[in-house]
């Protein structure tokens, strides 16, 4: 029984790790392009796969050409704007939709789901409108806006809350608490994972945001990484050692913090599909 | 797992109140920041912090931002007046100015094209320069191109002071004719000979081909051939297609059966790589480039070994020799807060003291006349005097009030052509119907 | 759920109405002004040919939606969206199952499978469609070098017609595996052992117990991936745009409803005809999702 089991797991194994260089593949192309010059990266006879020597030049010219602390910076802060905006929101309106009872509370969550259904392209234009009225183009509030409140996150947190307890409120209420102070000091306390969830949730999918910073056009000084990448094709016409190299710069410090903390990732990413 | 959770979140909130909160004195106060007129048009230099009064220029082209800084550091010694430059590649500049246009907020000194002049000049985006020019001693408008002040030009008056000009010529690999037997390209060589030549280069293992072009190298590719062969793109009042005349035909004919014939790369090669990445990789002997590529190509360590730059063949029948050219316009926000100095960048800009020291360092070839010949010493391994050379017979760059729009259509259409699936004719006719519809409605 | 609440007088209720609309205002007011009235507008919009600047926009009526029902370019582009949405959705679901079942037993280095699966989620789209787009290149690309060592010949990846929308979604799959993966594995470890246990005592093989066992008991995750997997590729964008140049001669046949969007709204300023086209996908989302919605009741079994 035992041998079949082994050869179950090497069976397995082989599977799960040819897979996992398919998964690896395409970062592995990357770091080693970006180390190549531009004629070994365009040789076809014979074909250089290793660069013969690990050269700095192309990282160098793009980080001339790019500010990249900038980038980060303002990456940053669209994740993190866009982060505070969704949690802070999310939890209030979880809260109410999951544990208070008032009248209109259906109709309210019937549009917080509507929104999910709807393809984001829609509201683009006037969003986009709406910023440029109001001359916020190329702000970092410009980057926040669509984030400012998140249908997904409120739909999550009311999942939350509405695993908790009914007890709690009792006993919140018996301690003289009002509404507000049960909110603050019993209950949300007790989503925090559902929280930290939504958190990684929406950095995530910030981060990768592309046609929002892409049209509200940011100029070179509050543009975030994806937009900055997207534009580079038309500025590095032919140069993929250079192309490469930015890209790695770019995807490195989400991949760093991603294996630091990839337990959270993991268990937030999960939580957030995994409570229905 | 909780500690984290609440760590993240209190750091947040430490940062939020950076981010979230004054997020608009936040984009003014850092330091590259465009001069921000508002909806509500409060005056200039209430960009929370910044140097008041700081002229903001946008431009596309970060090959020219360090020549241009140079020439903008003279004007503030000289007038005391600051400016800063701001760079948005091409494929984002025109989103970036329409945006602001729209939200009141527009740059407040910026460069224009001939592709958008009309829009922003009937819309009224632009400040009317006419009689600042008509007063000014700095500005001789006859030394510029009349085809360039043309552009800028609307309903008589002037809206953009020209800036520079842009010509088309013929990159080869020297290596490549040597090895071939051939002599290299010169002012003798006709379109044929062109196409003599690439079948020459053509290796039959595939590893190198004559030439290569993409239907959207247009003006610095097939446009040219068009006029050398005696046909046209648009008609010369803007209001009806070249595209049904036998001379944009056969020219177009022309590169197609280059193609058909194997003397350039797959078309899917060609359509994955753009033509000067052929060059570099050692793929193709010969491409045909503008002026502005050459920072892109000059300091490319294969083409520095193997490359040099000769004038346009001319057409067979014709013996006309035209290089398609542009020219950029310095151009002002009609609602600038500071127009008057505004203005005085742009004359500054167009005077001959900038447009020779633009040309000087490198920059670009200067509108001016004869500020050019120190132009040529910027990249003194390659033959640049080819360039200067294609000046003798210039077509302005094919334009209308929707260009883009005729253009990218034009592009799509030729892929067609390209690949062999329908013939030359066929896909002619169906855009000139589609671009004279266009024009109609303009 | 909500039948907790006895009727504790009016005052109790009045306060959880007022603090029940306090809490909720932030996200609805942003829901109305973000979300719901853009809907109204972008569909307004439509009825526009649009002027530059937002000035002179012209009402036209319903002209938009006429030339768009005549547009080949448009019902083909749907085609491509469903084209491109039947690869990615069931091969990445197909795939990202049986990898959580796979790593579900007990493996040594299951976490290091499941960072390594999940890390292409990680990295930003624009490098994603980057780095495929080079490995793509008919000439100078990885993966037609390989093929030709192999003796076999060159592949147009992404400029041939027929296969371009594949190799977009094949994009597509590999970096949403990892996610679906993920999910898949939470939704695996609900499933109680015993229930494995006791079909092994029964003398069930793996097999029978991955039809009879597992999928039935994830079929609710499965529907949530689903649907919003789908809901995601209809709106496939980035890699078409970053990894297609607009000569690619496999661009009719790949280009999808939201890149149509973005070149009449964006790249030629018709965002009239750019609205007409955005609702179009939202009739398209809303039905499938519908439909989608229906079946549920038909395979998803809750507990």
């Amino acid at each position: 029984m035992s041998k079949k089991t082994a050869i179950n797991r090497i069976i397995i194994h082989t599977v799960l790790i040819l897979g996992c260089i398919v998964m690896i593949v395409p970062f592995a192309w990357m770091f080693l392009t970006a180390f190549k010059t531009s004629s070994e990266a365009t040789q076809i006879s014979p074909f250089v796969i290793f660069p013969t020597a690990f050269r700095l030049d192309a990282f160098k010219s793009v980080m001339s050409k790019m500010n990249f602390l900038l980038l980060y910076k303002n990456t940053m802060v669209l994740i993190i704007g866009r982060v505070i905006c969704a949690v802070l929101t999310a939890t209030m309106a979880g809260y109410a939709l999951g544990r208070l009872n008032f009248m209109g509370k259906g109709l309210a969550f019937s549009l917080v789901l509507f929104q999910m259904m709807v393809p984001s392209q829609i509201f683009i234009i006037p969003q986009y409108l709406m910023v440029s009225k109001l001359g916020m183009l190329n702000t970092s509030f410009a980057l926040i806006f669509p984030g400012l409140v998140t249908a997904f996150g409120t739909f999550l947190l009311r999942q939350a809350f509405m695993g908790l307890p009914g007890e709690l409120e009792e006993a919140a209420r018996l301690d003289g608490c009002n509404i507000f102070q049960t909110f603050l000091y019993v209950m949300a306390p007790l989503t925090k994972s559902s929280m930290v969830a939504l958190g990684i949730f929406t950095a995530l999918f910030g981060y990768k945001d592309l046609m929002w910073p892409l049209v509200v056009n940011i100029e070179q000084t509050t543009m975030p990484l994806s937009a900055a990448l997207a534009k580079l094709q038309g500025q590095f016409t032919a140069n993929y050692p250079e192309l490469m190299a930015a890209s790695l710069l770019a995807c490195i410090p989400m991949i760093v913090i991603y294996i630091i903390f990839q337990k959270q990732f993991i268990e937030g990413i999960a939580t957030s599909g995994g409570k229905l | 797992m909780r500690k984290m959770g609440a760590l993240l979140l209190s750091a947040a909130m430490v940062l939020s109140l950076a981010a979230c909160g004054g997020s608009g004195n936040q984009a003014g106060s850092s330091a590259a920041q465009t001069a921000e007129t508002t909806a509500a048009g409060t005056t200039a230099g209430t960009t929370a912090g910044t140097t008041a009064g700081t002229l903001s220029v946008a431009i596309w082209d970060k090959n020219q931002e360090p020549g241009l800084t140079k020439i903008l550091e003279d004007f503030t010694a000289e007038t005391g007046i600051k400016a800063k430059i701001q760079v948005t590649p091409w494929e984002q500049y025109w989103t970036m100015l329409e945006a602001g246009a729209t939200g009141g907020s527009l740059p407040d000194v910026f460069w224009m094209h001939s592709n958008e002049f009309s829009r922003y000049a009937e819309y009224e985006m632009l400040l009317d320069l006419n009689d600042r020019i008509a007063g000014s001693d700095k500005i001789e408008l006859d030394k510029f191109p009349a085809d360039i002040i043309d552009l800028y030009t609307w309903n008589d008056k002037q809206y953009a002071v020209p800036k520079d000009i842009d010509t088309i010529a013929l990159w080869y690999n020297k290596t490549m004719f040597d090895e071939a037997g051939l002599s290299y390209p010169d002012a003798s060589w006709t379109w044929d000979d062109f196409a003599e030549a690439c079948q020459k280069l053509t290796k039959a293992d595939g590893s190198q081909y004559g030439y290569s072009l993409k239907p959207s190298n247009n003006q610095d590719g097939w446009y040219n051939m068009v006029y050398d062969f005696g046909g046209e793109i648009i008609s010369e009042d803007q209001k009806s297609s070249g595209f049904d005349k036998a001379g944009t035909i056969a020219a177009i004919e022309f590169v197609t059966d280059l193609v058909k014939q194997g003397y350039t790369p797959s078309y899917e090669t060609m359509t994955e790589n753009n033509p000067e990445a052929l060059f570099e990789a050692g793929t193709v002997g010969m491409i045909t480039m503008g002026s502005w590529m050459l920072p892109e190509l000059c300091n490319n360590d294969y083409v520095k070994a193997n490359g040099d730059i000769a004038v346009l063949p001319k057409g067979t029948e014709t013996g006309r020799r035209s290089s398609i050219y542009n020219g950029l316009g310095w151009a002002a926000a009609v609602n600038t807060q500071m127009p008057e100095e505004a203005w005085s960048l742009i004359e500054y800009m167009g005077s001959q003291k900038a447009q020779q020291k633009q040309s000087d360092l490198g920059v670009v070839i200067s509108a001016y006349e004869g500020t050019t010949d120190n132009w040529i010493a910027t990249y003194p391994d390659f033959n640049l005097q080819a360039y200067l050379d294609m000046m003798g017979d210039m077509v302005i760059r094919p334009h209308s009030k929707t260009t883009v729009t005729w253009e990218n259509m034009t592009s799509e259409k030729l892929v067609d052509a390209w690949t062999g699936a329908r013939s030359v004719q066929d896909v002619c006719a169906d855009i000139a119907e589609e671009m004279n519809s266009l024009l109609a409605s303009e | 759920m909500t039948v907790k609440t006895k009727r504790k007088g009016t005052r109790q209720s009045r306060n959880e109405f007022i603090w029940g609309w306090i809490f909720l205002l932030p996200t609805m007011a942003g829901l109305m002004i973000l979300n719901i009235i853009p809907i109204f507008q972008t569909v307004y919009q439509s009825f526009f040919k649009t002027g530059a600047f937002g000035k002179g926009n012209v009402f036209i009526g319903l002209d938009n939606y006429i030339k768009m029902a005549g547009d080949s370019a448009v019902w083909q582009a749907l085609f491509n969206t469903f084209k491109y949405t039947l690869v990615e959705v069931p091969v990445s679901i197909v795939i990202a199952i049986i990898l959580a079942v796979l790593i579900n037993q007990k493996l040594r280095g299951r976490t290091v499978y499941r960072v390594i699966y999940f890390l292409p989620m990680v990295a930003a789209p624009a490098a994603v469609a980057m780095v495929w787009r080079w490995l793509y290149n008919t000439e100078f690309g990885l993966l037609n070098h390989l093929r030709n060592m192999a003796g076999l010949g060159s592949v147009s990846w992404i400029s041939n017609p027929r296969i371009a929308f594949i190799s977009v979604a094949v994009v597509g799959i590999w970096s949403v595996i990892g996610y679906n993966m993920v999910l898949f594995l939470a939704g695996l470890q609900e499933i109680p052992r015993d229930f494995y246990e006791a079909a092994s005592i029964d003398g069930a093989n793996g097999i029978y117990q991955f039809f009879r066992i597992t999928l039935p008991l994830i079929s609710p995750t499965m529907f949530f991936v689903t649907v919003t997997r789908t809901i995601g590729a209809l709106q496939v964008f980035d890699s078409i745009y970053m990894m297609m140049d607009r000569t690619n001669p496999a661009l009719p046949k790949t280009q999808s409803l939201v890149y149509l969007f973005y070149k009449y709204s964006f790249t030629e300023g018709n965002k009239g005809y750019g609205s007409a086209i955005v609702v179009l996908l939202l009739a398209v989302i809303m039905v499938i999702t519908v439909i989608q919605m229906i079946c549920q009741k038909k395979w998803v079994s809750y507990n």
